[in-house]
């Protein structure tokens, strides 16, 4: 069963940041199924770059997390609404 | 921790559109042929001839990134036909090389970007088709288009060679459609002969786990005496059972719309209903429209409104009539002045097509009865919701949540 | 604005007093009896009546007709006795002879007039009104600003020392923004409408050459404008807050180069505002010099040439 529930809300500003990780992680991924390793221009580009997206998109929701100090749960993970900035603790209890 | 957008769960509003509509839309023509000959389609011209070379998309993609002046923050790379995905190998290497180009050219893009598509959904389960939706999961946006109950479906989209409509063909495809765009909406067109079957057909959608419904009348001159008023009657129906079963929770259908049917400030509402022009569209012999109602196939009185090509780019003078049209300027006056002028929409390509001379400035007024009976039943339906919601005490809730109309995209 | 003026072309080679070419290598007279219910038309419609003349000379039974009305006479040089207008063909200044009360037009290409400047002056020296109309406006490129900067700043430094010298000529290009308040353009199909020689109705003569198909009624049928408001200032979206009023606003050009009738072209807008520049630091300079400008209110300085580039203002 899952269970949802608001734990917070961020700024205009700070929406915008993970947004555009969000995207640009995901672009990344699917840039990945199609570059292969003897494009050697643009694969070690995209594998430095899928490192420091991945990295910086962790550390959005650390530093987040502990800046406004949401409620967190064992078997939960937080989702963000990019149209209310509203931050959502999702809990699946099987 | 991942992230995903939530949408709301308790009054069901418009989706908003991607990037707030202020996204850059490029469409490619890959083909002008189709499996389906729909009666209603505006596609005058569809033929199996002119299918998009891998050469004009590669030119066309290298155009629009070098392009320093679309300084949208997001594209939509959108793709139509025809049916787009009888070129679904085309397709996949335009994405491929759109991918590689915005992320080699370090293009802002690249972190903003969809690949659209509006199929006739026959061919959706195809492994070919469901590789390439595999392989673009996160950037994709797919409707299907399916009009409602089997019969109103059959009524016009029936196969070009034998006849036969294409109900089941599509709808054996909607659960897999649905599982992997659960948001998914449809849009239904409206014709004159489908108006007695409105209301089944949102319901049937609904009923098929459709829970946004996009849907309007053709913007042609196809309207008969008296259509007004069944298709009025049709949504009156469609607002009870909407309402009475509380449908309103987690669906939506575009013709009620709080904001419709309100009079329009001659100043401060004067802009353009259509995008046309802000958009680009690039046919099979590379030639490049401000939308795809501009090309040849989907005119039927006027010639192509071309605006430039792959070799030579665009020929600004031809879009600044486009990038200059506002409401006033290219109405009636009974439509300036009209009490119910909001939500009252128009085509500019059909606009063009319709006019008395080569001109985007003559708004037709075909569709003024409907947008009228449209406005008729909206207006008891938010008066019914209302009341309802005022009973139940759950009225403030929905102020809070609702949204304001919205131009779609068309 | 309501129609003021019937322009009847005498002929398939009638002289082009306008932007567009006159392509006809063939003469066809205008029928005498076309002609002659051409003015009954325009008498019962109130309108001005200009002739425009071809090379060759008209029968005598036309001219008596065309004598029948108070009208005006726009002629090629080299037929230009009683004319009211002059084409001229041929322009050494030096050796044309002019007349008073009589307006000349030059249609040129900006090298050609780069070429011929001192012709041009020693006309200006002459006439009263000289109109000089651009042929080649859909070849210009921004990278042509400067050249034709040039060019309307050498006319302008012309006629201040012609003022200086008290010789008051008119030179559409810097001298019509002047004294203008208000749009002044062609009004083709709004205040104006031109009669072919296959009695048919056209919004002006280039509609004619161009696309004869393109007619606007007949004198069989009448005149009948769809869309005539988009011929007018109000349905013109850039034009309507434009103050480079001297611009001809061709709707012709407009539907060559935008496909709208009320849409001018980039390089319509630019000439038209650097000739408003120009005719800007002619009336500074003529002040300056402790010239009274009757009628003339300052022109205001901007920063843009093509209005279209600051629509989001005015939207």
């Amino acid at each position: 069963m899952e269970m949802k529930k608001n734990v917070g809300r961020v700024t205009p500003e700070e929406c915008a940041e993970i947004q555009a990780l969000f995207e640009r992680k995901n672009g990344l991924a699917e840039l990945a199924k199609i570059v292969t390793a003897d494009n050697t221009e643009l694969y070690e580009k995209l594998v430095k770059d899928m490192g420091e997206t991945g990295t910086k998109f962790q550390a959005w929701w650390d530093e987040k997390a502990k800046k406004y100090g949401w409620e967190s749960h064992p078997k939960g993970n937080w989702e963000i609404n990019f149209q209310t900035l509203e931050i959502t603790l999702v809990v699946n209890e099987v | 921790m991942d992230s995903r957008i939530v949408m709301d769960n308790k009054i069901r509003q418009d989706i908003p559109l991607w990037e707030n509509g202020v996204a850059k839309n490029i469409t490619f023509i890959v083909t002008k042929d189709c499996q389906l000959a729909c009666k209603y389609c505006y596609l005058v011209g569809k033929n199996s001839k002119e299918r998009m070379s891998w050469d004009v998309a590669r030119q066309a993609i290298d155009y629009v990134l070098s392009q320093k002046d679309y300084n949208q923050p997001s594209v939509v790379w959108d793709f139509i036909g025809g049916e787009p995905f009888l070129e679904i190998e085309l397709i996949d290497r335009i994405c491929d090389y759109i991918k590689t180009e915005m992320y080699r050219l370090q293009h802002p893009w690249f972190n903003s970007y969809r690949f659209s598509f509006s199929t006739n959904g026959i061919n959706y389960h195809e492994p070919r088709i469901q590789h390439f939706i595999e392989k673009n999961r996160t950037h994709l946006s797919i409707g299907i288009t399916i009009d409602g109950t089997e019969k109103k479906h059959d009524l016009n989209r029936i196969y070009k060679k034998s006849g036969r409509g294409s109900y089941q063909d599509v709808v054996r495809n909607i659960p897999l459609w649905l599982s992997q765009f659960p948001g998914g909406n449809t849009k239904v067109t409206i014709s004159s002969d489908d108006i007695p079957y409105i209301c089944e057909s949102v319901l049937h959608l609904y009923e098929l786990g459709i829970k946004d419904v996009a849907i309007n009348c053709v913007f042609e001159d196809v309207w008969k005496d008296g259509d007004d008023v069944v298709f009025e009657q049709q949504l009156v129906d469609l607002a009870d059972v909407i309402i009475d079963h509380e449908l309103y929770q987690e669906h939506f259908c575009s013709f009620f719309m709080e904001h419709i049917g309100k009079p329009l400030n001659p100043d401060t509402d004067n802009r353009n209903w259509c995008g046309a022009g802000m958009m680009l569209a690039i046919d099979a012999a590379g030639n490049f429209y401000p939308c795809t109602r501009f090309a040849q196939y989907s005119l039927r009185n006027k010639p192509a409104w071309i605006i430039g090509n792959v070799k030579d780019g665009i020929d600004s003078n031809k879009l600044r009539p486009f990038l200059t049209l506002d409401r006033t300027t290219q109405s009636a006056e009974e439509c300036v002045n009209c009490e119910v002028a909001s939500g009252c929409a128009w085509c500019q390509g059909e606009n063009y097509d319709a006019a008395d001379t080569h001109t985007l400035y003559q708004r037709s007024t075909a569709i003024c009865k409907m947008h009228k009976a449209r406005v008729r039943a909206n207006n008891y339906y938010w008066n019914k919701l209302f009341r309802k919601l005022e009973l139940e005490g759950r009225r403030e809730e929905f102020e809070k949540q609702k949204e304001k109309v919205k131009n779609p995209v068309c | 604005m309501m129609l003021q003026y019937l322009i009847i072309l005498l002929d398939d080679m009638s002289v082009s007093y306008c932007h567009y070419e006159n392509p006809s290598k063939v003469r066809r007279l205008i029928d005498l009896d076309v002609l002659k219910r051409g003015i009954v038309w325009g008498m019962k419609e109130n309108l001005n009546i200009q002739f425009v003349y071809p090379d060759d000379e008209l029968p005598q039974e036309y001219n008596e007709v065309i004598e029948s009305i108070d009208h005006t006479k726009i002629k090629p040089q080299g037929q230009d006795e009683d004319a009211d207008v002059v084409v001229l063909t041929e322009w050494n200044g030096e050796d044309v002879e002019v007349k008073s009360g009589v307006s000349y037009i030059i249609r040129t290409t900006r090298e050609k007039l780069r070429g011929a400047m001192s012709s041009v002056h020693a006309l200006l020296k002459k006439v009263n009104r000289l109109n000089i109309v651009m042929t080649d406006v859909e070849e210009f490129k921004d990278g042509d600003i400067d050249d034709y900067k040039a060019l309307l700043e050498e006319l302008k430094e012309c006629l201040v020392d012609l003022y200086g010298q008290e010789r008051n000529v008119q030179l559409n290009l810097l001298t019509d923004r002047l004294l203008l308040s208000q749009m002044n353009n062609c009004g083709a199909g709004d205040s104006t409408v031109t009669l072919a020689p296959n009695g048919k109705f056209y919004l002006c003569p280039a509609f004619y050459y161009e696309k004869p198909m393109d007619d606007v009624g007949g004198l069989d049928v009448g005149l009948n404008i769809k869309n005539q408001q988009l011929l007018r200032l109000d349905h013109a979206p850039i034009c309507r807050h434009c103050d480079a009023y001297q611009c001809r606003r061709c709707v012709w050009m407009n539907q060559k180069t935008t496909l709208e009738v009320n849409t001018p072209s980039h390089q319509q807008c630019v000439m038209a505002h650097l000739e408003r520049n120009a005719s800007r630091e002619l009336q500074s300079q003529l002040k300056r010099n402790g010239m009274k400008l009757a009628n003339s209110l300052d022109i205001r300085k901007i920063d843009y040439l093509d209005p279209f580039n600051n629509y989001n203002q005015w939207r």
